[in-house]
């Protein structure tokens, strides 16, 4: 879904759940995409297919396994904990986040509100934000003139797995996905003009 | 807020008046009065229950129908979802397309090229739509009517038998393309890449309704996945098993 901050939760608690998913709807950037309760087997192969952008977890929804499960979902995914004040440090410092969920409906807002600020912070600082380079400028050029990726490799002398890297970088600067939406960015900006495209 | 019959219809508009054009759809029509969900779905010869399952749908996207549910015609469905088709190419569509012909023509001499830009993408969205509607219309809907008409007349043509295993529901769910993308990438265009007009005013609008309609495909195609597609492989079951 275009723009939605997807998140999945991991909680066992009913009431805790129930609670969470209604915290949730009051943001409206925010798009709980799964819950689960812990006991799921193959817990991380399912979440990581979901791709969400945040994991929301109680670390006693999966007791013992917390440790092989932060592992198996690798570093992609900042891992918020739903913590309370009982919940020993060495369990705290293992999520990226932390929400304490004997706080004031005021309070857990105003945290979720940082942290989904983070996400789109953490967008601006990477590359996305900067203009496309030279060589993403050819390309888009090509694409615009109707070339398949195969065909833009061999004139460039590139992999086929390189020219596909390329195309993925310039939809994710631009936030544009078709090629024809391409095409009016780049008569836009004078990447190309409207002769090119007719060729 | 899950949806009861005994609900007043003009609180469940009051509460999310994006259902308005949903109910239309059923020809429930604003100044229905103060009546129940269930008084006014009888007064229209609307099913109150599959009524109650699309705007739950549509309202909620938490909402999972369970199988119990499934006990309406296909027919209502297959209606429903023709009348949303309607609202998109005869209303939502030519309104967007009239703001974007308008922000051309109140734009600067020097930017109206760019403008014009963004008119002839859309108009290319539009075809694509138009394609993927008549494919609907024209292929899956005929079929589902025709499924039904076998379940109720117990004979089973040769013909249906054969559709069925060149071509079952299963494939629509995969072919169900993704006709999203376009109305991204204009969103895009209008926010960051076109000149601002008229300190943004039309765009605004235009922003306004694109959302809309993307939100409003959105639950569209939940409804074709999650109630259609079922009630179709049910009965795909119900004829392999009668055959």
């Amino acid at each position: 879904m275009a723009g939605k901050i997807s998140i999945v939760l991991i909680e066992h608690s009913y009431l805790l759940r129930a609670g969470m998913e209604s915290l949730l709807m009051e943001l409206p950037e925010v798009q709980l995409t799964e819950v689960f309760d812990g006991s799921e087997k193959r817990l991380a192969e399912k979440i990581l297919h979901l791709k969400p952008d945040f994991i929301m977890i109680n670390p006693k929804s999966v007791r013992d396994s917390l440790n092989s499960f932060i592992r198996s979902l690798g570093n992609e995914v900042p891992l918020t904990g739903l913590i309370d004040e009982n919940t020993p440090p060495e369990i705290r410092g293992k999520f990226k986040h932390i929400l304490v969920i004997t706080d004031s409906k005021y309070d857990l807002l105003n945290r979720m509100h940082k942290l989904i600020g983070t996400h789109y912070t953490k967008k601006s600082d990477s590359h996305e934000s900067r203009p496309l380079s030279e060589r993403e400028t050819t390309v888009l050029k090509h694409v615009t003139q109707g070339m398949t990726n195969q065909e833009i490799a061999e004139k460039l002398f590139l992999s086929v797995h390189t020219v596909t890297t390329h195309r993925k970088n310039i939809t994710k600067k631009l936030g544009i996905k078709t090629v024809s939406g391409l095409t009016v960015y780049a008569l836009l900006n004078k990447v190309i003009d409207m002769r090119e495209i007719n060729q | 807020m899950r949806i009861e019959k005994d609900m007043k219809l003009a609180d469940v508009i009051h509460h999310d008046f994006n259902l308005i054009p949903v109910i239309n759809r059923f020809g429930i029509q604003l100044g229905f009065g103060d009546g129940t969900i269930e008084q006014i779905c009888k007064e229209q010869n609307v099913n109150t229950a599959f009524f109650l399952l699309i705007i739950n749908t549509y309202h909620d996207p938490q909402y999972f129908p369970k199988k119990h549910l499934q006990s309406f015609p296909a027919g209502s469905l297959v209606a429903y979802l023709h009348n949303a088709h309607e609202y998109y190419l005869e209303q939502k569509i030519p309104e967007i397309k009239k703001l974007i012909t308008k922000l051309t023509e109140e734009s600067d001499e020097k930017h109206k090229d760019n403008f014009k830009l963004a008119l002839n993408f859309f108009e290319e969205y539009e075809r694509e739509l138009t394609a993927h509607i008549d494919r609907e219309e024209t292929s899956v809907y005929p079929y589902v009517v025709e499924l039904e008409k076998v379940i109720e007349t117990g004979a089973t043509p040769k013909k249906v038998l054969a559709r069925m295993q060149s071509y079952s529901i299963a494939d629509y769910e995969d072919e169900h393309e993704n006709v999203e993308e376009k109305l991204y990438d204009l969103k895009n265009l209008i926010i960051k890449y076109l000149p601002s007009v008229q300190k943004d005013v039309i765009s605004y609008k235009i922003l306004r309704e694109l959302f809309d309609l993307e939100r409003d495909l959105r639950e569209h195609a939940r409804i074709e996945d999650m109630i259609l597609v079922p009630k179709v492989e049910a009965m795909e079951f119900t004829i392999r098993k009668m055959s």
